[in-house]
């Protein structure tokens, strides 16, 4: 088992955080972003994996990036498939630890990780493309390796 | 009504290898589905092969999943199939979970999702995995029939194809309304048979147009779902009626002896025990075959295609060549759970690949062996089904038999299926002057006449060798245990070709 995200899923997964984070707002924290493109993939696979099975998911996600990412400590995912508790944490030392805002970044990595074991890359990708269908995914570029 | 005037129903490929030609070209366009088995029957990589088949971004499938298998393993196990492109995902084809209203409400509420979904999409083509798990809430018989109806009309309105899928048992047959509404009812099974396991699919009921009766075995590889039908399937195949010409095996004193060769479109038996050279004739008649323009098939149970090209070129023929011209395929049909439908296929398929004239079964006992234990029960019933569309189609087919020798009978099959064949050349030991020698005769040639003559040959590094003139100093050949007599003062000696007509 992998104890790190694997560095093309951290790439995507930060792709996917720039892209929603160019269109918020300027004043919007880094969370912001993050949960949106969380809310993004929740309902886009929620669609097809049914809500109990997008929550089942998101948990195995958020254990696998605790450990990478203490900030995550106080984040859980609700019964419904929704993420809580991301930037609140008991110990402010971790908080500080993640001013860049690296917990959220692995939780999708993680997601988009799991997503890649299960469906391969090919739909995977497919299935971002219909999530953020602005955006331009292929092989070469995103999933497989770094950006060029 | 005149066919001018009645409404066309558009057949839709099923994606499905053989399963249009069981189904007279297709299924119905707009019509309402059940795919029924047990677990494991192969219902979801039919439904998907059809979704492949006919979803486009203009007119998507919609794939509903609900509480059986999750959608995310669904897709992991699904793309292994090699007719499953990633490509079509997510707008051709899209998969929806209704795990969480089917739960929480009722059947007013799946509907309505379901109409939401539908007329979102328009799709061509919607699925719901498992169907049964949808109405499993305990309900009235008039809610559940209600809503059964109501989902098939407005279904068939918005112009979907539909296919539920079910794990229903047979004796639900007659009591489940949901059998009355479909359209189309597809039954799937997997019965072992003793350590063998055979898939069989019927088409219960199509409503609109023909279809093949019968339990069709079908397998499932990497390619999906295929089907194989009991007969040629309604969709047809070219007929290439056979003619009147005589095809030889490139032994003169035999072809002779067959009046000039087997007439084209005959079953020929060759039978005879182990080691009196049957597949050596067979061979030697498939490579006369191509030696003038026919291209063959060896459909081999007992040996590779590989040792089998070798022994031919230790007789000195070359098949390693024609093979690789395309005018030759040696199949190779070993595994111990094949159906004779299935079979035919492989044979039809490559008969149409490389237009072959001639068809070589070595052996019917390999063959027998190679079916699964169900199938040898119908044997006979099998092969008549297999021979006779063969050869309807113009194909030639010797097929080689081992006979148990006997002193006291001459048989010619151990099958009993002489009926089946139009010419019978037995092979035998005869024990000659201290000598085990071989006779070659001619027992039966059911479009003209043939030489009466017990001939003696050998097998040499040429192939069959005819010796001679016909044994007739020997009485009681047949035999295998003649007796000598001496008729050598005799004026008397009929021609060799005695009651043959020459008509090459």
């Amino acid at each position: 088992m992998n104890t790190m995200a694997p560095p093309e899923m951290r790439d995507l997964a930060r792709r996917l955080l720039t892209y929603e984070d160019l269109a918020g707002k300027t004043s919007e924290s880094k969370e912001a972003a993050i949960l949106r493109v969380y809310e993004k993939l929740r309902r886009s696979l929620g669609e097809f994996v049914g809500v109990a099975g997008f929550q089942s998911l998101a948990s195995r996600a958020l254990a696998l990036a605790r450990p990478e990412a203490p900030s995550l400590g106080a984040a859980r995912v609700t019964e419904d498939g929704y993420l809580q508790g991301l930037g609140e944490t008991e110990n402010q030392f971790d908080l500080e630890n993640d001013r860049a805002g690296e917990g959220g970044t692995i939780l999708i990595a993680r997601l988009l990780g799991l997503l890649r074991t299960f469906l391969g890359e090919a739909l995977t990708l497919s299935l971002l493309r219909n999530a953020w269908p602005g955006e331009a995914f292929d092989d070469r570029n995103s999933a497989h390796g770094r950006k060029a | 009504m005149s066919n001018q005037d009645k409404v066309k129903i558009n057949k839709l490929p099923t994606g499905v290898p053989g399963l249009d030609e069981i189904m007279g070209g297709g299924l119905p366009e707009f019509s309402f589905n059940i795919v029924a088995g047990a677990p494991g029957s192969g219902k979801t990589t039919l439904a998907h092969q059809f979704v492949f088949a006919n979803a486009t971004p203009e007119r998507p499938a919609l794939y509903f999943t609900v509480l059986g298998e999750s959608a995310i393993k669904m897709l992991r196990y699904q793309q292994q199939y090699t007719f499953f492109d990633p490509a079509k995902l997510p707008e051709a084809i899209r998969f929806i979970n209704l795990s969480q209203v089917v739960l929480e409400k009722d059947l007013g509420a799946v509907l309505e999702q379901i109409t939401d979904e539908v007329e979102k999409t328009n799709p061509a083509v919607v699925v719901v995995d498992s169907f049964r798990t949808m109405v499993r809430k305990p309900q009235s018989d008039m809610e559940l029939q209600s809503f059964i109806q109501r989902l098939a009309l407005f279904l068939a309105s918005w112009q979907a194809t539909t296919f539920l899928i079910g794990e229903y048992a047979e004796d639900e047959l007659r009591d489940n309304p949901i059998f009355t509404v479909a359209d189309g009812l597809f039954w799937l099974r997997q019965t072992p048979e003793r350590n063998s396991i055979v898939r069989k699919l019927q088409i219960i009921k199509l409503r609109g147009q023909d279809s093949v009766p019968g339990l069709h075995t079908f397998r499932i590889t990497d390619a999906g779902v295929q089907a194989f039908s009991r007969t040629f399937g309604l969709t047809g195949h070219l007929k290439d009626p056979p003619s009147h010409r005589r095809l030889c095996f490139g032994i003169p004193e035999l072809d002779k002896m067959l009046g000039g060769g087997v007439r084209e479109g005959d079953s020929v038996l060759v039978a005879g025990s182990s080691g009196t050279g049957k597949s050596v004739l067979a061979t030697q008649f498939i490579a006369e075959g191509i030696r003038q323009g026919e291209p063959g098939i060896v459909a081999v149970f007992e040996e590779r295609p590989q040792a089998y090209a070798e022994r031919a070129t230790s007789l000195g023929l070359d098949l390693e060549t024609p093979q690789k011209e395309g005018k030759l395929t040696i199949l190779y049909l070993r595994p111990l759970d094949l159906s004779v439908d299935e079979t035919m296929h492989s044979i039809l398929d490559a008969v149409q690949k490389i237009g072959a004239k001639r068809l070589v079964i070595d052996s019917l006992a390999g063959f027998e062996m190679a079916l699964s234990p169900g199938f040898r029960a119908d044997f006979r019933e099998s092969l008549y089904r297999m021979i006779f569309a063969l050869t309807g189609i113009g194909v030639t087919i010797l097929s080689t038999v081992e006979v148990d020798e006997s002193f006291t009978e001459f048989p010619f099959s151990t099958y009993s299926i002489s009926f089946l064949t139009d010419d019978i050349i037995r092979l035998r030991y005869v024990s000659i002057d201290g000598q085990l020698r071989k006779i070659m005769v001619v027992i039966k040639m059911r479009g003209g006449n043939h030489a009466k003559d017990i001939r003696e040959y050998e097998i040499t590094s040429k192939g069959v060798v005819i010796l001679g003139r016909r044994l007739t100093n020997y009485q009681g050949l047949i035999s295998g245990i003649p007796t000598y007599s001496d008729r050598s003062d005799s004026t008397e000696e009929p021609s060799l070709d005695t009651g043959i007509e020459h008509k090459t």
